[in-house]
């Protein structure tokens, strides 16, 4: 982590119809940062993480990526921002090696051969590098899981989004998947990770960030947050999770 | 006993007379069933896409389409293709008619195929296609399409099935098809079951290929389930 902001989220407010979901988010992202965002079902965090790529459109406050306000197309901002979606979302028609090297070769219009190469190195990286010519139908949701950070990572992002990365899992796959989100940490990524695993929210961020009622109703370091929480929805929220 | 199966024979005598003779008929079947699914596909397909550029006007335009072919009998639609737009200063020969005939038909059954199977993708699928940075139509290429075009081979299957029995409605503008020529046989021989019967297993022949042609292209696209 260092003190180069890379993603500046500014006033941002959502809604759906009548329903205010996000009021006014203030957020600095430092490069190579971790930061945890938990809050109760519905506070909004899978919303805030969806205006972020554009995946769900706010309707006010800027989106600052290096320095540059996002306008209407979120297209080439998403290329530099990986996401990771709580029920995968594979391609079911492509071969796990085709899911990974898609969109290097829509989008970059990488070579076949470099791309294929470039989707073997992550496969080995989330340590699946014997699944490569099998179909997504064919593999346990943790391995699911692990092929769809690949193919995320295969467009070199800046940043990784992750929304409970490991909601959808039995517990025993757990474990695999957050291995390879605590890789990433190591290496640096800046990532931010909706998850509701507060030991692994404790263990991997830099920051955490408590969403409640459309803000952010406290942030700090883990520490702070799990063993020193002023707000009283973030007391309450981590009474009824011990 | 003996004149039951003294009839037999005559049926089949006759059949086997008979069937030799309908190849031209049944070669036109063949042409008219395939122009019309080949045509219909590329038609429904032109169709959706119109549709899915969610412009009003477009949307508009293939809806009336739609709804017109679906609100009129396709004999009458051959009548006025063949009949009505040579007024118009149309004018195509009977073969041709048939052609647009049929493809105008079933291009309308088609386009509504795609499009439920478009909408059958889960959101999920152009979700993670966003988010890796692919535009709209990438997506839809590379994504959505593929999805699309494995689910709706069933109903679009029976909608070729269709379109080979709808080809006999060609009989009408004047083209010698098999069920033009079975009749004609009829009228020659008044001897209507073994060529009615023939007829019949032409078709059911035809139709049976197309079947297992189409459950093998749905066995090979079954490899990424489980
Ligand atoms: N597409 C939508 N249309 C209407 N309302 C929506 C939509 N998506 C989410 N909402 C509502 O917005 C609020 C925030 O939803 P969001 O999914 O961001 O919550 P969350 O914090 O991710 O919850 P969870 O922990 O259950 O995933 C909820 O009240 C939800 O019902
Ligand atoms: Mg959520």
């Amino acid at each position: 982590m260092n003190d180069k902001i890379i993603l500046k989220i500014n006033n941002l407010h959502m809604n759906f119809g009548a329903l205010e979901v996000l009021k006014g988010i203030n957020l600095d992202v430092y490069e190579g940062e971790v930061i945890s965002i938990i809050g109760g079902s519905g506070s909004g965090k899978s919303t805030l993480l969806r205006c972020i790529n554009g995946l769900e459109r706010k309707n006010k406050g800027d989106i600052i990526f290096e320095g540059k306000a996002v306008k209407r197309d979120y297209t080439k901002l998403r290329e530099r921002i990986g996401m990771v979606f709580q029920h995968f979302y594979l391609f079911p028609h492509r071969k796990i090696i085709d899911n990974i090297s898609l969109g290097p070769r829509v989008v970059k219009h990488t070579s076949k051969e470099e791309a294929k190469l470039q989707a073997r190195k992550l496969l080995e990286k989330v340590g699946l590098e014997d699944k490569e010519n099998v179909y997504p139908a064919m593999i346990s949701g943790g391995q699911k899981q692990r092929v769809a950070i690949a193919r995320a990572l295969a467009m070199n992002p800046d940043i990784m989004l992750f929304d409970e990365p490991t909601s959808a899992l039995d517990p025993e796959l757990v474990g695999e998947v957050l291995q390879v989100i605590q890789q990433l940490a190591k290496e640096g990524m800046t990532m931010l990770i909706v998850t509701h695993e507060m030991g692994f929210a404790k263990e991997v961020s830099d920051r955490v960030i408590f969403l409640s009622e459309g803000q952010i109703a406290e942030m700090g370091t883990p520490e702070e947050i799990f063993e020193n929480p002023q707000n009283e929805n973030l007391k309450r929220f981590i009474q009824s999770i011990y | 006993m003996t004149i039951f199966i003294e009839s037999i024979m005559a049926f089949f005598e006759v059949a086997i007379k008979f069937a030799p003779k309908f190849l031209p008929a049944v070669a036109l079947t063949l042409q008219l069933s395939f122009l019309s699914i080949l045509l219909g596909t590329v038609f429904g397909l032109f169709v959706m896409l119109l549709k899915l550029t969610r412009l009003k006007v477009l949307e508009k335009i293939t809806d009336v389409y739609i709804s017109i072919v679906r609100g009129t009998p396709l004999l009458l639609q051959l009548y006025f293709i063949f009949y009505g737009l040579p007024m118009l200063g149309l004018e195509f020969d009977s073969f041709t008619s048939a052609v647009i005939g049929l493809a105008f038909h079933s291009g309308a059954y088609i386009s509504e195929i795609f499009r439920g199977a478009i909408n059958g993708v889960h959101y999920g699928q152009e979700e993670a296609g966003k988010a890796i940075g692919m535009n709209r139509l990438q997506i839809f290429y590379y994504i959505t399409l593929p999805q699309a075009v494995k689910q709706a081979i069933p109903a679009l299957g029976n909608q070729f099935i269709i379109a080979v029995k709808d080809s006999s409605l060609a009989s009408v503008i004047t083209i010698t098809e098999t069920m033009l020529i079975a009749r004609q046989f009829v009228a020659a021989t008044y001897n209507p079951f073994p060529i009615l019967f023939v007829a019949g297993c032409y078709y059911y022949l035809i139709i049976s290929l197309l079947s297992f042609g189409l459950r093998d292209i749905e066995r090979r696209l079954k490899v990424n389930e489980r």
